[in-house]
């Protein structure tokens, strides 16, 4: 438990630093970002957009840095992250649509991934040499190919010729979003293909590195142990994964931490209205505030990733456990 | 040491291949020109070559050899532990499965052809083994008592949750642990700790034969001796068999009733490890014997053995051993020596020194009387 606080502790100084860092860098830009906005808004700047500016920078333009450091972080307690200059509406709004629909299709799909190609490691890696291994270099080919030429012949192939999949978009334009039980069959049915494309295109690092360390595993004496224990075949071979997975949580933590960031190219390709085209869209109009929150949101949730994948590593590995403590 | 009480009942029965079937003591193992290759066809190299070795009931018998002389390969050969490219070339292991609780009566089984559920059910409650480094052999990820759960799981489905605790900490008791440990992880415990944990595993379901390899090269000379003094202690209770593999043969004379020494995959040398100890016969033994300090008695100068051991893929003409040995003739480099019985005492060596007519006189040092042709064989 004391290691826990302690964790999360140093998670916080590390949010702290990342918050500070995103109110700092658009004032240490050359230029001013404001005046920029403004003068780009031209003639259809409001006094209220002019203000809502201010306010998501940390409010007047001529108080102090302290100040406006003060504000920034008190309006971000409030949920506050200013207004977007170009959907003009509050960051917050806009970034409750996008992360949903983004964190639902690239988290299950990294996910799937995931534990298809970490069972499918560990039965590779188990069965070393025999025919199976020719799935690898199928794999590999998937992850190779570059990710918007794969789903754009993936979307023409089943798409747009034989009709499997639904094209473009969340959800059918027939139903609206709620919590119905019509929304969320569309939403699955929207979100098949570009699933079935995302994992393709990822699992071949999932396979190879959970199969590269239960080859290792395989080696290790205590495997060989539980053969000699007169174990059964299946407890030895979770002998193995259960120390050759511990890599493969951690790569796991790095993934789920930048499933919030999206996946542009799936999102561009499948017209997808996820953060990766929000913030393509928010970085080539300047949209300061709203870049500003995407970015507040992509670092809380790597740290939160990173959090968790700690606590459960602290599970999985006792041997981390007592190095922390020490 | 405690095993004289063991060693009083050591019968001179000469276990010539012949013989070994009808010998009164029951082997508990039996080895008949027993190989193992590394690789398939042509380019296979053999790392244990015709090797005829019998332990019997509640007998100790030592390995002792070089690393890479394939003792490890030996063991891991015949209890079916050899992982690819490794694969048993040829002869038989006969085991004989004691009477176990419940079905009582002999079972003879060629541990060779055997098929995974035999050898699932004969693994640990038969045939148990320690291996050298018990950091390694012990799942890290597993707290100790979940270790001899799995073991009882596996073996003794009946037993309940209250009886597995039980037996878990009377085991712990029984290599001198206390109870506590069964909640720690390998890593929280200290090397001669994991080892003792090991030997206990091993008893855990009163096997009639276990396997020693290198358990204490690990470890320090202190915990060595205690480790050593625990299992003569729970031998002399429980009376398992046991094969304990090492390349320190003055630790070896103190606990085997027998002693083998291997060179290059092949047996050069079998006697009674107080004979073996006292009066080498095989220019290899000595060489051995003079690379490691007694454990008791006078002091003398260590001079170890010239060259290193030979690569399996290529190996010398005639004797494996000739190119390093200070005593090799024509002959040596010709012509491969059998493993040929010498005396009365079931004394085997494989050597060309010891073949009458082929050399006038045998080096002095490899005919030093036997302690057993001295004092009528007490052992120790």
């Amino acid at each position: 438990m004391r290691l826990i606080l302690h964790r999360l502790g140093l998670y916080a100084i590390t949010a702290w630093v990342a918050i500070t860092v995103n109110f700092l860098l658009p004032r240490l830009m050359p230029g001013n970002p404001i005046q920029t906005m403004i003068g780009k808004l031209q003639s259809n700047v409001t006094p209220a957009e002019v203000r809502s500016i201010q306010l998501s920078f940390g409010g007047s333009l001529h108080s102090g840095l302290v100040h406006q450091y003060v504000t920034y972080l008190d309006q971000m307690v409030h949920g506050n992250l200013g207004v977007s200059i170009t959907l003009s509406s509050p960051v917050s709004t806009i970034l409750r649509g996008a992360v949903p629909w983004t964190v639902g299709l690239i988290g299950i799909s990294t996910v799937l991934s995931f534990f298809i190609g970490t069972i499918a490691g560990a039965l590779l890696g188990w069965t070393r040499g025999s025919r199976l291994d020719a799935l690898i270099p199928t794999a590999t080919f998937f992850q190779a190919v570059p990710y918007f030429f794969l789903g754009t012949v993936m979307l023409m192939i089943f798409g747009s010729e034989l009709h499997w999949f639904p094209q473009l978009g969340a959800y059918s334009l027939n139903v609206s979003p709620s919590w119905t039980w019509a929304f969320v069959a569309s939403a699955l049915r929207y979100g098949e293909l570009p699933m079935i494309s995302i994992v393709l295109s990822s699992i071949a690092g999932w396979i190879l590195g959970m199969r590269n360390m239960m080859i290792t595993m395989v080696a290790e004496d205590f495997v060989l142990m539980s053969v000699a224990m007169g174990l059964p075949r299946r407890r030895v071979i979770w002998t193995a994964a259960r120390n050759a997975i511990l890599p493969s949580i951690a790569n796991l933590s790095l993934a789920i931490g930048l499933v919030v960031s999206g996946a542009l190219l799936v999102e561009l390709v499948f017209n997808y209205p996820g953060v990766g085209d929000l913030l393509l869209n928010a970085v080539e109009n300047e949209d300061y505030p709203l870049i500003q929150g995407i970015f507040l949101v992509i670092t809380l949730a790597v740290l939160a990733a990173n959090f968790i994948a700690d606590m459960v590593y602290f599970a999985l590995d006792p041997r981390t456990r007592t190095e922390a403590q020490s | 040491m405690s095993t004289d009480a063991v060693e009083q009942v050591v019968a001179d029965e000469a276990t010539s291949p012949e013989s070994i079937a009808t010998a009164a003591p029951t082997p508990v193992l039996q080895l008949q020109d027993f190989c193992v290759d590394y690789g398939v066809g042509a380019r296979a190299v053999r790392a244990v070559d015709r090797v005829n070795l019998r332990v019997d009931r509640s007998k100790v018998l030592g390995v002792a050899g070089e690393s890479g002389s394939g003792k490890s390969t030996l063991v891991y050969g015949f209890t079916r532990l050899l992982r690819a490219p490794a694969v048993i070339s040829g002869g038989s292991a006969l085991f004989t499965a004691g009477p176990s609780r419940e079905d009582s009566g002999e079972e003879l089984i060629d541990l060779v052809g055997a098929d995974e559920a035999t050898l699932r059910r004969l693994r640990w409650t038969q045939i148990s083994v320690v291996l050298q480094s018990a950091l390694n052999a012990l799942n890290p990820v597993v707290r100790v008592g979940t270790l001899f759960d799995a073991v009882y799981r596996a073996h003794r489905s009946d037993m309940s949750r209250a009886e597995r605790r039980a037996r878990s900490v009377e085991l712990l008791s029984l290599v001198g642990l206390n109870e506590d440990r069964l909640q720690r992880f390998p890593h929280e415990l200290s090397g001669g700790q994991r080892q003792r944990i090991m030997i206990a595993l091993a008893l855990a379901l009163d096997p009639s034969l276990v396997i020693m390899d290198e358990p204490t090269t690990a470890l320090d000379v202190v915990t060595q001796r205690e480790i050593l003094n625990k299992l003569a202690e729970l031998r002399a209770r429980f009376g398992f068999a046991m094969i304990f593999i090492t390349h320190d043969l003055s630790l070896l004379v103190e606990l085997a009733d027998e002693i083998v020494v291997m060179y290059a995959g092949r047996l050069v040398e079998r006697a009674r490890a107080r004979d073996l100890y006292e009066s080498p016969r095989h220019p290899y033994t000595l060489g051995l014997l003079n690379s490691f300090p007694p454990m008791h008695g006078a002091r003398h100068e260590l001079t170890g053995i010239p060259g290193s051991p030979p690569d399996l893929s290529q190996l010398p003409s005639g004797c494996a051993f000739q190119p390093r040995c200070p005593y090799a003739m024509d002959r040596c480099a010709r012509e491969q020596p059998p493993l040929a019985p010498l005396d009365e005492a079931g004394r085997y060596v494989a050597c060309w020194l010891h073949v009458a007519g082929e050399h006038a006189t045998v080096p002095v040092e490899l005919r030093r009387a036997a302690p057993s042709s001295r004092d009528g064989g007490s052992g120790a």
